[in-house]
């Protein structure tokens, strides 16, 4: 009797769960980033097929007070768990707190928070572990550098992103770290300048270097529209590109275009449908109270010419 | 010190005891920048007595390094469209903070519909009107539609400004929001690339600085011989006044606002037509980066004085600065503080003189 009383609750528990929608929280730090955008759709896409989800999706416009507005604004509203893209990496502790101290299961997607070492129960980060995206595209350049013969010294210019993003500063720390190594120490940087992951100034920025006329041998972006803006740059100058290293992040597909085409050489794939759809799994299964791994990471992948068409379709 | 306190402000102002015009100034500015740049290059020991200006190379055919002459104007050329609508706003005691988001707007839709059929040989099935087979089509249909939409956001804020009589800088902030908006929600913010290859044309190579060169040409002759710029100027200067002269100032406003509007619109045409790419976070702080140029130029924020070559030299101060700062390698987190340090010292500068010319009337 007791038995069946224990698999009727559970039963009622299953269907009201079932019929009775799970509202999740989504709070992106802007809609109009292209990656952003990608990974956005992939939460929407994978909440789409799923029965009973419902996701709610805000734009912080990369104001930090206005997502934690929202971020309260949903704690109010009840919804099942909150989805947050930290507009500031460091500014998540009182997101952290809000979540928690309300019970609310709270999921950081993509930018890994300051705190992500010391998230409350409840709470976790998914996303890409951001050091291989830069290290794998510097290491690259400088295997393609070394194939090409200039294993005696090369040139190279940095092209930042927004000096005041974490992944701005990392992906540049880890171009320095392999050209610190010892197979790699053949390279040394002439300048380095933001160009606030821009095409535009990106196309600008490598003009004003290329006025100077200093010979160099590759450019190492933080992203890949910066990367595109380089390569239109030099291509206007008449610059043979098959001469020139180019790497970016992303694998957008204006980057995997151009790769094509034989003007980029080297992006990162970060899977951001993957995370996405991560982020929102980890939701749920907070939700129903599933151990789930408070960092979890999707892997980084390279893209050159011979895997390009694995990926045309993937972003 | 008497003078001071017995100031007449501008009401005694005369334009003949003038004794150099405004932009005199803000031309010996630029000659003065310029220089500091070229003495700072030769003194800096990283540099290895680099010019800044000249080719010490033997790289061209002149004796100066024509690369980065180019990119000098080359970079502002885009701003500088929107800076010479913003002007004519300013002029008239106005403020147009939307310039930017139109240019957004403006960049997406009219991309949507310069979409190539193919790209690298395969069907461009992301085109944005792929499904109504809206590709490959000519030219003039994005150039059009995009004016159309400068047109339409320039000509609400004129109608908000002049009709509503509420202050510019809210209609503008409104329409800025409401522009953006329209730039993310046009294709749920994902960018439009890969545009035909007459559309690309547009921006390609040193057309940019030329369109901005034909535009300033062409708005330098109307504010000075027509009796549109007579009138942007009298409304400026005292807009009662204008009035009962029998000026209608409420359609001139809104015409003022408009021609903004399509200024913004070719400039966002350009613009993604330089980038192959419509993004909808395109053209944000163009509006503070041509208003800038504008203040630099010698446009009196008060409205009524100042001129499209002041704008055209402010625009081109701001790409010497652009340039110099690579040129010098400063590290990037000065460059921000340098460049807003030197659109505050412009308009100090600008003050004082005015005060002194005041004076000396």
């Amino acid at each position: 009797m007791k038995k069946t009383l224990l698999a009727a609750t559970a039963a009622a528990a299953l269907l009201t769960t079932s019929v009775q929608a799970q509202e999740i929280g989504v709070s992106m730090a802007l809609f109009d980033d292209n990656f952003l955008t990608v990974l956005r759709n992939g939460m929407v896409e994978s909440a789409a097929g799923m029965d009973g989800v419902n996701l709610q999706v805000e734009d912080a416009q990369n104001d930090v007070a206005r997502q934690l507005d929202q971020i309260n604004n949903f704690i109010a509203s009840g919804v099942a768990a909150i989805i947050v893209n930290p507009v500031d990496t460091s500014a998540t502790e009182a997101m952290s707190a809000a979540a928690a101290s309300a019970g609310v299961p709270l999921v950081y997607v993509n930018r890994q928070p300051v705190n992500a070492d010391s998230l409350p129960e409840g709470q976790a980060f998914v996303g890409s572990n951001e050091i291989e995206s830069g290290t794998l595209a510097a290491f690259e350049a400088c295997k393609l550098l070394r194939a090409a013969g200039k294993s005696n010294g090369a040139n190279v210019y940095i092209l930042m992103g927004e000096l005041s993003n974490q992944a701005a500063v990392q992906r540049t720390k880890d171009f320095d770290d392999i050209l610190a190594t010892d197979m790699c120490s053949f390279m040394s940087v002439i300048d380095r300048q933001t160009a606030n992951w821009s095409r535009d100034e990106a196309q600008n920025l490598m003009t004003n270097w290329l006025s100077s006329g200093q010979e160099f041998d590759a450019v190492l972006s933080n992203n890949d529209e910066m990367a595109i803006g380089a390569v239109q740059a030099m291509k206007a100058a008449g610059i043979a590109m098959e001469d020139v290293v180019v790497t970016g992040v992303d694998a957008t597909r204006d980057a995997l275009s151009a790769m094509q085409a034989g003007d980029l050489d080297v992006t990162v794939f970060q899977n951001a449908a993957g995370q996405g759809g991560g982020a929102l799994q980890a939701a749920l299964d907070l939700v129903a109270g599933e151990a789930v791994d408070s960092m979890v990471y999707i892997p980084f992948e390279l893209v050159t010419p011979d895997t390009v068409a694995d990926y045309l379709s993937a972003n | 010190m008497t003078g001071a306190t017995l100031g007449t402000g501008g009401l005694k102002y005369d334009h003949a005891k003038r004794h150099r015009p405004p932009e005199l100034n803000v031309f010996l500015a630029l000659i003065l920048i310029v220089a500091v740049f070229e003495v700072l290059g030769q003194i800096l020991p990283y540099m290895n007595g680099q010019s800044f200006l000249f080719d010490t190379q033997g790289r061209f055919d002149s004796i100066f390094n024509e690369a980065r002459l180019k990119i000098i104007i080359l970079q502002v050329a885009i701003v500088g469209i929107i800076a010479l609508g913003v002007t004519q706003v300013i002029l008239t005691g106005g403020i147009d903070l939307s310039s930017g988001s139109i240019v957004g707007a403006t960049a997406m839709i009219a991309m949507s519909f310069a979409q190539v059929a193919e790209v690298n040989g395969s069907p461009n099935t992301r085109a944005v009107f792929f499904e109504q087979g809206w590709v490959d089509l000519p030219v003039l249909v994005p150039v059009v539609i995009g004016l159309i939409c400068g047109l339409v956001a320039g000509l609400i804020n004129g109608l908000l400004v002049a009709y509503t009589r509420i202050p510019p800088f809210i209609a503008t902030l409104g329409m800025m929001v409401t522009a953006r908006g329209v730039a993310k929600w046009w294709t749920m913010g994902q960018p439009v690339s890969f545009p035909t290859d007459s559309y690309a044309a547009i921006g390609a190579g040193m057309t940019p600085v030329y369109i901005f060169a034909v535009l300033a040409a062409l708005f330098y002759l109307v504010m000075r011989h027509t009796v549109y710029g007579k009138h942007t100027y009298a409304i400026g200067s005292n807009m009662d006044a204008a009035r009962m002269s029998g000026i209608n100032v409420q359609r001139h406003l809104t015409l003022v606002y408009t021609i903004a509007g399509a200024l913004a619109a070719i400039a966002a045409i350009v613009l993604s037509s330089k980038n192959l790419t419509a993004q909808a976070g395109m053209g944000v702080m163009y509006e503070l980066d041509a208003i800038a140029m504008a203040v630099i130029g010698g446009i009196s924020l008060q409205g009524g004085r100042g001129s499209i070559i002041g704008t055209a030299l402010g625009a081109l101060i701001f790409g010497v600065i652009l340039s110099g700062f690579t040129y010098l390698r400063l590290d990037a987190y000065y460059q921000e503080m340098a460049k807003g340090a030197i659109i505050v010292g412009a308009v100090v500068l600008d003050q004082w003189r005015q005060r002194r010319a005041a004076q000396r009337s």
